[in-house]
């Protein structure tokens, strides 16, 4: 007799999530992952910056202006599986219905700064007036105390790295740092933390009923990591500088020229062992065999020398040829990859990471999948990012306990939203495309296999 | 007051990939046992090192993510050793670990084994590709994690070759212990429902690709943008990077329209040059065709000052302006010294230092961490 399955882990639990770009809106994408019924708060009259990155091909298009607060790929990266509420929290009535939500969550999630949530009077104390055993995780990029220097401060996710120490980490040495332009590292170390928070709130609620207030300052949270380097400072004064791609306890390693246009390979030798099989796969020349180069310490001393002898050999065979080999004979090494050879690594393909699900507004929408994998409760989402205000609606409805006419009436004043021109079903200029990208998914399919 | 997972019991035998991550599950209250072979956690040996101290308790690595844990040494070549890692897991919650596919598995000590006499134990593995896949067995790194999610091809000068993002932090695999950290917290709720531990599969690699969305496939897909390095200054908006200063760099961008008119103003203001007021560089196409010359401009007002005075002023006024840290300039920060973030802490070894503090505040005061053990310091008495 086949067991049922197991509950998600947060299935019955209801977020509140006040969010814009990333750090809440991830968060609250790992809470709906696992269960939660997430309610993603928002107004078309101050959008989410994510949703203000329209697509370009539908900019320009008089036909999508009433839509395209839904295009941006983001809308499914940061909210898959979650409800967008359309409520305009400025207006009296807004926060009301916005009170009226909240009393029926266990959780407040938002990054919103911290003297704009004061001003919308959502912050702790507010909330716990509303539900006095709330679960409140805060992650403003300065933290929520009015009495620190930065406070006011304004600071977007490209300002962050270089304030916490990592863009001068990255880069050549004999090189000025060249940042971490791409990506945004302290916003994802919040959003990775105010995770655990949330959870180990949860389980401080559940053994004394008892709400929580947790503050993830993204400054605070990303200089958490820079752990052994603070202290080395503390200790002897040493500023630790960028390395390229040389990490501790590594000889060699480093990123080296392939065959190819702007084509590169990755390699760590973590051992004498690993350096010697390394020497084999080269054809044991000459260095693999110098005695300068035999052991992990010697090794430290000629890094330059050894890099050097290292792309001279690289130069001549394509990354992912010489990805094989090197890890055939037990040696960590890896092509860097761009986009386009991304979506055909054969690790991302055969483990289904990049998800498709089914989209109001696209029929079908792709997005980043997740990186944990339950054995008994594998996290899953019904649905990709949702219409803004596609839910308001039957929340206000049957969480609120808001009759029709009172629905009709605050959409009418403007206080809810719900969603633009529903019926209108757009398709992503790829989209025929998504087939050969994604394993299990065929043309018709809303949601791979 | 005590953490929210006092009482839990969390068997560590992690390397880089899962330490920080069990390192704030002890902060938060759990009982976190460190099961080392003879020779140390690998922890141990990396650089770098309280000057002029040799030995396992020399590595700061491993005093930054040891703190909190205690030490229990078991041979696991030997009969005592297993014995007494399975006499451990009938008293853990969870298991967290980083060694290659099979490992455990090969040793008669695997999740599949341990959970059959503790089907309460649940069972935390991250690797380099995860479990599954024709590349499981591949050996990985923080380096080859960058490399494997697409990012790293993104990051650096066009000139050079591609660079780390964080450099020697270790960044990927600390993104990937905050997901296993999560991991053990969700499998523990998972138990009050179903009775049952369970067995969480994380994958290095996934856990940067989980990083990724700006810079990801979905995304180059939709606009068709073949994503390469940039260098410090943005494509298609100036000013957007890292700007010299008289000692360092800052950070500054010009986003939203009332960004660019403050910043207009300000290079008029201490340089005479009053070109950019004109209509035509509120546009950000045209700020970015002209993108030398309007960055120029912007230098001629960074790099007389320091980075800390133009941040203040560039604030003042309304620009979006961080500095660029160094470790040094962090730990004179004044936002982070009014907050009180840094503390003095004290090692057997190492003496007297200073640490970063919590990387959040909760109301209700859970936040505690020890120490780093020394090596099978409290096996005599877990093992008893």
């Amino acid at each position: 007799m086949a067991e049922p399955a197991a509950p998600l882990p947060l299935a019955g639990l209801r977020v509140f999530e006040l969010s814009i770009a990333i750090a809440a809106p991830n968060c609250g994408r790992y809470l709906a992952h696992y269960g939660a019924e997430v309610f993603k708060v928002e107004s078309p009259k101050n959008p989410d910056v994510a949703r203000l990155f329209a697509s370009s091909w539908a900019r320009g298009r008089p036909e999508l202006a009433p839509v395209l607060l839904d295009t941006s790929p983001y809308c499914s990266e940061m909210s898959a599986g979650k409800l967008s509420i359309a409520l305009d929290l400025k207006h009296p009535r807004g926060l009301e219905a916005g009170r009226m939500l909240i009393a029926a969550c266990d959780i407040f999630l938002t990054n919103y700064s911290a003297p704009a949530v004061r001003a919308l009077g959502l912050d702790y104390e507010a909330v716990r007036a509303v539900r006095p055993d709330i679960v409140y995780v805060a992650l403003p990029g300065f933290g929520s105390d009015p009495s620190l220097p930065y406070y006011n401060y304004l600071a977007w996710g490209p300002n962050q790295a270089p304030l916490v120490g990592l863009d001068n980490l990255t880069g050549f040495p004999d090189q000025p740092p060249c940042g971490v332009a791409a990506i945004a590292p302290p916003d994802y170390c919040s959003s990775l933390h105010g995770t655990v928070a949330v959870l180990a709130a949860l389980e401080h609620r559940d053994a004394t009923g008892e709400g929580t207030f947790v503050d993830v300052s993204q400054f605070e949270a990303t200089v958490a990591l820079l752990g052994p380097y603070v202290f080395e400072h503390s200790l002897t004064g040493r500023v630790q500088d960028r390395t390229g791609n040389r990490g501790p306890g590594a000889a060699p390693e480093g990123v080296y020229p392939s065959r190819g246009d702007d084509a590169w390979l990755a390699i760590t030798v973590t051992d004498d062992a690993e350096w010697a099989a390394l020497g084999r796969v080269a054809g044991s020349p000459a260095w693999a065999a110098d005695a300068r180069f035999a052991t992990h310490d010697a090794r430290l001393k000629h890094l330059d020398e050894i890099d050097e002898l290292l792309a001279a050999w690289t130069a001549a065979y394509t990354a992912s040829e010489l990805a094989a080999w090197l890890q055939e004979a037990g040696v960590a090494a890896y092509p860097v990859l761009d986009n386009f050879s991304l979506v055909a690594d054969p690790q991302v393909r055969d483990r289904r990471f990049y998800q498709v699900r089914r989209s109001s507004r696209f029929g079908r929408d792709l997005f980043t999948g997740h990186p944990m994998h339950f054995s008994e409760t594998p996290g899953d989402v019904d649905r990709a990012g949702p219409i803004l205000g596609e839910d308001t609606e039957p929340v206000l409805r049957d969480v609120c306990g808001y009759g029709d006419d009172e629905i009709a009436s605050l959409i009418e004043a403007q206080a809810a939203f719900g969603p633009p021109l529903p019926e209108l079903v757009l398709t992503r200029p790829y989209d025929g495309d998504l087939p050969a990208f994604i394993p299990g998914l065929g043309r018709e399919d809303r949601r791979n296999r | 007051m005590t953490g929210p997972l006092a009482g839990k019991r969390i068997l560590d035998l992690s390397g880089l990939a899962g330490a920080y991550g069990t390192m704030l599950l002890a902060a938060l209250g759990a009982e976190v046992v460190l099961v080392e072979p003879p020779t140390g956690n690998g922890l141990r040996k990396l650089p770098p090192f309280v000057p002029g101290a040799g030995g396992p308790e020399s590595s700061l690595w491993f005093m930054w993510l040891g703190q909190g844990k205690r030490s229990v040494v078991l041979d696991l070549a030997t009969d005592d050793g297993t014995s007494g890692l399975r006499k451990l897991y009938s008293t853990a919650d969870a298991v967290v670990e980083t060694a290659a596919p099979g490992t455990f598995e090969a040793l008669g000590l695997g999740y599949e084994e341990a959970h059959r006499t503790s089907p309460g134990l649940s069972w935390v593995s991250v690797t380099p590709f995860g479990q599954t896949g024709p590349r499981r067995n591949w050996k990985g790194s923080n380096l080859i994690a960058w490399a494997a999610s697409g990012i790293l091809y993104q990051t650096g000068f066009m000139d050079k070759p591609p660079a780390t993002p964080g450099g020697p932090v270790q960044l990927a695999c600390h993104v990937a212990a905050l997901n296993a950290a999560s991991a053990v917290l969700l499998a523990l709720r998972g138990r009050r429902a179903s009775g049952r531990g369970q067995y969480v599969d994380i994958s290095l690699q996934e856990a940067a690709l989980a990083i990724a969305p700006e810079a990801g496939v979905p995304l180059s897909l939709d606009d068709g943008v073949h994503r390469q390095r940039s260098g410090n200054r943005r494509q298609a908006q100036r000013p957007f990077g890292l700007y010299p200063a008289a000692d360092g760099w800052v950070s500054l961008l010009a986003v939203q329209p009332g960004h660019w008119t403050a910043t207009a103003k300000w290079i008029a203001e201490v340089t005479g040059n009053d070109s950019l007021l004109d209509e035509s560089f509120q546009n950000p196409a045209v700020r970015f065709q002209a993108g030398e010359y309007v960055d120029a401009c912007m230098e001629e007002v960074t790099r007389p000052s320091s980075k800390l005075d133009l941040c203040v002023e560039g604030q003042r006024r309304g620009i979006p302006v961080t500095p660029v840290n160094t470790i040094a300039d962090l730990r004179s920060d004044p936002h982070l010294a009014a907050s009180g973030y840094f503390e003095e802490t004290e090692h057997p070894v190492a003496g007297r230092f200073t640490r970063p503090g919590p990387p959040f505040r909760d109301n209700h005061g859970w936040w505690s961490l020890g120490r780093a053990p020394l090596l099978g310091e409290h096996t005599a008495e877990l093992l008893s």
